[in-house]
């Protein structure tokens, strides 16, 4: 299999185990590349990629510029905190621009749910969901999958836990739908009121004690506590959530395996985890983010048809 | 003119004709003969159609006309022609206008603006001053106006205290309350139900705890006043169970569910579709069964089709800012006979004629001789396909465009005038 069965990437829920493969086989060509004394190839140099950014983001939007780069496509940004416009007008309207500017992909990340869908039914363009308030990050699901395949070897059979705030993450529910797809074990680890009542229906085991979660698995994916989407308090203190559910070299070090930690970033430091584990050996956080590029220019090149 | 109704299966448990094939004389909007054959005289409109049913007009009680206030999604005149192709001889409107429902002048407003329609129209007041959840509104100078019972529409009265007040204060004039139940510090700006299709779309759950909590209260506070009160828009097995449990007691609660919460459940949300987002949210498999159990039981005393119309602008944006609701009138029959399962069919004309005229205390039309002709013609097996040309509203915020439905409104009679569906 040479394409990827979906038009957009809309959410890693849309996807086949086989379209995974091809994109994790895909990146870990574009991987050597980005590795080279010249890191682009000319793959998109017909392409235009509208970035559009609803909603604050750093690494991912450095990282799929970097991608569209390195691929020598033709780039325009967009961002606007969601907040300073008026709801509902801007995303039409920007619909309305970008078929006017006949833009061939869209990358868009969002702070409403649905938003990607949203747009990928109204407009020609090729869709890339960067990530749509708390339904899906698919592109980082993808590189995870891979920084875990690139560590472990392999994903089938692997225990993961996500630890964190999983009411609120499209990171943990990519992340869930990819890795099961690949045929590993999935475990949430969190406190009760950032967990989704019905989490359990899509198969994954649920665990409220730290330590437990981290002796069952052989990843921690440690999810950044995401203040900006709590409207209302879901635990007293960061304090005491750190004194449930953050990571510190003592506990890591008690631990009877020496299991990898990842992180989606951005890290809050001595919240989720401390320094010492986010520098440690055992932390794949760095791999993660130099991955990240390979498996969005995978993306960006299959969804172009160019394979 | 004058109207013969050819070969009608009567359906009117009130009638000595119920169940019985009949022909149907009209004239000057009274029904003056009912017989096994009737010849037509000069100057009579036929009335034939295949599978031909007759019943009492219908009457919704939950239904939006967006008028004052928001008329580019709905008016007085677009609203009542989608109630009268719907089948509809009687609708009650919702307090949710701009201005709301508060007083007399908006009563009269209504009143006033729908005196000579096919279609009775009854406005609904609010319970509290405006919708504010404050205090209790002028109830017996707009029921002497011609409100027909007191709600906040789908604002829930979160304020006990309030709620209390507002069944002991209607007592006083024989007045009806009717609330929506949704507890706000559960539901917490939640947009489909919670489950298992919310968690997979990461769409913000609304428990049907929520709606549960607010149920049970209600019933505690009709018990403590001994006050009639409707329920309405349940949509959960558990707040059928409640219902159910407090019928027994002998308390004076009635309930009222949702057309669309007999079809439809939350896997329809998979693909954001924001004609699917209402309030209350689409369920489960499981509430559907309830509910129908509760319709066959007497449970629930009504269905309504809450007729919620969207403009565009309201519906095609990101999910999270879309409005709730779906328009209803037209599609209703055709929804609920196609989804109707067990529940016979004389339930169904019950639920949607006997029943709601019961509750609001308004005079009950029968099918007999010498009585006014409000009635609602209808054929219950005709299989049709529903298109935009069906809809009269003003809004065409609904997901059944290109739904085949069996069951089709033919017209209706009322107040000495006729209108049939092409």
């Amino acid at each position: 299999m040479t394409t990827l069965s979906t038009k957009h990437l809309l959410g890693i829920k849309d996807l086949t185990a086989d379209d995974i493969h091809l994109i994790l086989k895909t990146a870990e060509n574009f991987k050597e590349v980005i590795n080279r004394p010249i890191k682009k190839v000319p793959s998109l140099r017909d392409i235009t990629i509208a970035n559009l950014f609803f909603e604050n983001s750093t690494r991912t939007k450095l990282s799929f510029e970097l991608a569209e780069k390195r691929l020598s496509a033709d780039v325009v940004n967009f961002s606007s905190a969601s907040s300073s416009v008026k709801k509902g007008e801007t995303l039409i309207d920007t619909v309305n621009n970008i078929l006017a500017m006949k833009v061939d992909m869209v990358v868009m990340r969002h702070p409403n749910p649905g938003a990607a869908v949203f747009l990928s039914k109204h407009i020609e363009a090729k869709i890339i969901n960067a990530g749509d308030g708390a339904h899906e990050h698919p592109t980082q699901a993808l590189l995870d999958a891979f920084s875990i395949k690139e560590k472990l070897g392999s994903i089938k059979g692997k225990k993961i836990a996500i630890v964190g705030d999983i009411l609120h993450s499209r990171v943990a529910l990519s992340n869930i739908f990819c890795l099961q797809k690949l045929g590993a074990e999935v475990m949430v680890c969190g406190p009760t009121t950032l967990m989704p009542k019905y989490i359990h229906s899509l198969g994954v085991k649920v665990e409220h004690d730290l330590r437990k979660a981290l002796e069952w698995c052989d990843v921690a994916n440690m999810l950044r506590i995401q203040l900006e989407r709590q409207e209302i308090k879901f635990f007293p203190s960061l304090r005491e959530y750190t004194m449930l559910f953050g990571l510190n070299k003592e506990l890591l070090d008690s631990l009877s395996k020496k299991i990898v930690v990842m992180h989606p970033g951005p890290i809050n430091r001595g919240v989720e985890i401390t320094s010492d584990v986010a520098d440690s050996s055992q932390s794949i956080i760095l791999e993660q983010v130099e991955n990240g590029v390979a498996v969005r220019m995978a993306v960006l090149f299959l969804l172009a048809g160019r394979a | 003119m004058n109207i013969l109704i050819k070969q009608a299966h009567i359906i009117d448990s009130n009638s000595a004709y119920n169940g019985k094939v009949m022909d149907v004389l009209i004239e000057n909007g009274t029904i003056r003969s009912i017989k096994t054959r009737i010849s037509p005289e000069k100057n009579v409109k036929i009335i034939e159609a295949e599978n031909l049913h007759l019943s009492n007009g219908w009457l919704d009680m939950q239904v939006s006309f967006c008028d004052p206030g928001f008329e580019h999604k709905e008016d007085l005149d677009s609203g009542i022609k989608a109630a009268a192709s719907g089948g509809f001889t009687g609708v009650a409107l919702v307090s949710s206008t701009y201005p709301t429902i508060h007083s007399k002048a908006e009563v009269f407003y209504i009143k006033n603006k729908t005196a000579d329609s096919i279609v009775d129209v009854y406005p609904i007041g609010t319970l509290s001053h405006k919708q504010e959840g404050q205090d209790i509104s002028e109830m017996y100078d707009m029921k002497l106006a011609g409100a027909v019972a007191f709600s906040d529409d789908k604002k829930p009265v979160n304020n006990s205290g309030l709620l209390l007040r507002a069944l002991l204060y209607s007592q006083n004039f024989d007045g009806l309350i009717m609330t929506h139940c949704d507890d706000k510090s559960i539901s917490n700006d939640g947009k489909m139900n919670e489950g298992v299709v919310s968690t997979k779309l990461g769409l913000k759950g609304i428990p049907a705890l929520a709606e549960e909590l607010m149920v049970d209260r209600n019933i505690f506070l009709a018990e403590y006043t001994n006050a009639p009160l409707h329920i309405s828009n349940i949509s959960t097995h558990k707040s059928v169970e409640l219902v159910r449990q407090a019928k027994a007691k002998g308390l004076k609660i009635t309930a009222s569910v949702n057309a669309y919460s007999i079809a439809l459940d939350e896997k329809e949300l998979s693909g954001f579709d924001s004609n699917y987002k209402l309030n209350p949210p689409l369920r489960t498999k499981e509430d559907i069964e309830a509910i129908k159990k509760g319709i066959i039981d007497g449970t629930i005393d009504v269905i309504t089709c809450d007729h919620r119309p969207q403009d565009i602008e309201s519906k095609d944006v990101e999910f999270d800012f879309a409005g709730n609701g779906m328009i209803g009138l037209e599609s209703a029959f055709g929804l609920i006979n196609t989804n109707k399962g067990k529940i016979k069919l004389e339930t169904v004309i019950n639920t949607l004629s006997a029943n709601p005229r019961k509750i609001l205390k308004l005079k009950e039309p029968k099918i007999a001789e010498g009585e006014i002709a409000n009635l609602t013609l209808f054929n219950p097996s005709k299989e049709w396909l529903f298109e935009k040309k069906h809809i009269q509203s003003k809004s065409s915020n609904t997901p059944f465009i290109g739904t085949t439905f069996t069951g089709k409104v033919i017209g209706i009679i009322n107040k000495k005038q006729s209108y049939f569906n092409k």
